[in-house]
């Protein structure tokens, strides 16, 4: 029993930094726009994490499910307003739809791309948040490229004081709740089977599919989890916190790219590492953008070629190997 | 009426295929040889159009002249990149190469982004037009149409007269065995990625002709997924197939502009772009190796 609770150590200090986070946005005034978008960060990181670091492949139309997710909550609540008795339920019913749109379409693009390999699966998924994109304008599904705004409704619902409530702060904590749960199924598959098998299966695929491992499986596995949360923080984070969808916005290759860094800077594969990077990129993203406003990525872009040809284990894998015959080591994966 | 809209799309398509087909080989090239996917093959598409609209509007160079100047600025970006970072990677797992040209392509935007910013630009290079009978077409494009055909056939002699192309060659068959002949492998590598970035920026000038106000930093993106289709189409590792995955992805393209057109309630532009996504899908499902390649190489 001591034992496997032993093995879920790792996740007391990612939890311990949410708590800190946490404290800090509710006990110094002014930071907890800040904390809200370092909670973002590393809600991205976390999910991202679950196939680029466990797998070993890129995503790099990743922003599409997140982008379905917006669209899920949206939906739920600009369909359901005008039913009489629903009030919150809206909300939860929305987070459904979420996750069931980004997964069926990650097992959709899964189901194809994952049987290549990777750079055949890299090219595979390059197209898919502009194709969703364009099928929605295209074919004028949900309103087309007019979008869906959904602040009156949000405030029919919820009335108004709920509704802006729920719009500072309590879209913020379900950020976090999702940041946490997905870290928590990071450790959980990392001490399960399928962490080992897509341990091997990242590191050499075909002797994984020697030794019986159903790779394909496992990947999508790997890749549908993570498209969940991704739907799930495009709910939470998108839809809730600012009540409004536009297709080229929730589809816009930018936020692969942010998640890409973070998990580059923490470290792809570790378990901490979503959150440090996450933490780094957000704060100095937030500083970037005080000194130099709309050039961040000119930074970003020459640190992750940096990362990768200098330092490809990031932070915590660092970190990791620096702590490794210490006590630490049980903490830090 | 339709059938008069759908030939002379055709043709446009054809036209707009060759450019597409050139625009690809770069991207081929570079997977053929070093088994590099160029995830920011469009950067450097944009990178070429800039050097035009500069060339243009500020010294009054026309697009011809600029063809060679843009091919030159590429082949200079390419050795840069392979001798700073790709050459470093080349044993690295492939998730390395592919974040680092990703990032390679948004930096080159960014940096694009700080001199120029980032509205749409062009430029209008009248030279008049041709009929063709169901359809009017502007000599430009037409020059950038045998243009592009002109460089795939200068390539193509490069590859089977040339020493340093024969190189090229042998490398890909066989790289162990191209360095016990003696053939100095890492130079191949870096002629042929600096080739590849040369051919996608040179291409980037022809482009600038369909695109009369379309120049943005950002213009890149999508004709990185287009590319990615048509080297599909074509086999991925063949500079060849590309050209010709270009041709059938133009006149698909165009084809089913009109054909979406037809269809009430919809846009037809935004439909053509969902297209290419599918295909892409599809052809990968199919036959990822490319379906106008012939065995599986």
């Amino acid at each position: 029993m001591k034992k496997q609770i032993a093995k879920y150590y790792p996740i007391i200090p990612v939890f311990a930094a949410y708590l800190v986070l946490f404290l800090i946005g509710r006990n110094v005034t002014g930071t907890w726009q800040l904390v809200a978008m370092l909670l973002f960060y590393c809600a991205l990181g976390q999910a991202f994490n679950i196939f680029l670091g466990m797998t070993g492949y890129v995503d790099f139309g990743y922003v599409a499910f997140m982008g379905v997710g917006t669209y899920g909550m949206a939906l739920s609540i600009t369909r359901l307003a005008n039913i009489e008795g629903l009030g919150a339920a809206v909300i939860a019913i929305g987070f459904l739809l979420a996750l069931l749109m980004s997964t069926l379409l990650s097992l959709a693009v899964g189901a194809v791309a994952l049987r290549l390999r990777g750079a055949y699966f890299a090219i595979a998924t390059i197209g898919v948040n502009e194709g969703f994109r364009f099928l929605i304008e295209g074919a004028r599904i949900w309103n087309g490229s007019e979008g869906l705004i959904f602040t009156a409704q949000l405030n029919q619902i919820l009335g108004r004081e709920t509704a802006s409530a729920l719009m500072t702060f309590w879209a913020d904590i379900m950020v976090l709740i999702i940041a946490a749960l997905a870290a928590f199924v990071t450790l959980f598959y990392m001490r399960s089977k399928i962490g080992y098998a897509l341990t091997a299966l990242r590191e050499d695929e075909d002797a994984a599919k020697v030794m019986g491992i159903n790779v394909t499986k496992f990947k999508i596995i790997a890749f549908v989890t993570s498209a969940c949360f991704a739907g799930l923080v495009g709910a939470a984070s998108w839809a809730l916190k600012t009540p409004y969808v536009f297709p080229p916005e929730v589809f816009e290759i930018h936020y692969t790219i942010e998640a890409i860094i973070i998990v580059l800077l923490g470290g792809a594969g570790t378990l901490l590492g979503p959150v440090a990077g996450g933490l780094i990129y957000g704060i100095s993203k937030y500083y970037l953008s005080i000194i130099l406003p709309g050039f961040q990525l000119l930074i970003f872009a020459p640190i992750i070629i940096l990362i990768i040809v200098l330092f490809p284990e990031g932070v915590i894998g660092m970190l990791k190997n620096r702590v490794k015959n210490s006590a630490l080591a049980r903490f830090i994966i | 009426m339709v059938f008069e809209q759908l030939s002379g799309n055709l043709i446009q398509g054809i036209v707009l295929g060759a450019i597409y087909g050139m625009a690809t080989m770069g991207l081929s090239l570079i997977f053929g040889v070093l088994k590099v996917v160029n995830v920011g093959h469009g950067a450097f598409i944009m990178v070429g159009a800039f050097v035009t609209l500069w060339l243009f509007n500020a010294l009054g160079i026309s697009p011809i002249i600029a063809v060679p100047i843009a091919f030159g600025v590429g082949m200079g970006l390419g050795l840069i990149f392979y001798y700073t970072i790709m050459q470093r990677l080349l044993k690295a797992p492939e998730l390395a190469t592919l974040l680092a040209t990703f990032a390679i392509g948004v930096l080159l935007e960014e940096i694009v982004k700080l001199i120029f910013g980032s509205e749409f630009r062009g430029y209008n290079w009248a030279v008049g037009k041709i009929g063709l009978g169901v359809t009017v077409l502007p000599l430009s494009k037409l020059y950038a149409c045998i243009g592009s055909i002109l460089v795939a056939a200068l390539l193509y002699l490069w590859f089977k007269k040339t020493r340093a192309g024969s190189a090229v060659r042998s490398v890909v068959e066989d790289s162990e065995g191209a360095r016990v002949c003696g053939v100095n492998v890492g130079g191949a590598y870096a002629l042929s990625f600096a080739l590849g970035i040369g051919l996608t920026v040179a291409s980037g000038t022809l482009l600038t002709m369909f695109i009369p106000v379309g120049i943005n930093p950002y213009m890149g993106g999508g004709y990185t997924l287009k590319a990615f289709v048509i080297a599909v189409l074509g086999g991925l590792a063949s500079p060849y197939g590309a050209f010709f995955g270009g041709l059938v992805f133009g006149i698909i393209e165009n084809g089913s502009y009109t054909l979406f057109a037809l269809i009430p309630g919809v846009e037809p532009f935004a439909l053509t772009r969902f297209l290419s996504f599918v295909m892409l899908l599809v052809i990968l499902l199919i036959k990822p190796t490319g379906l106008l390649s012939g065995s599986g190489k």
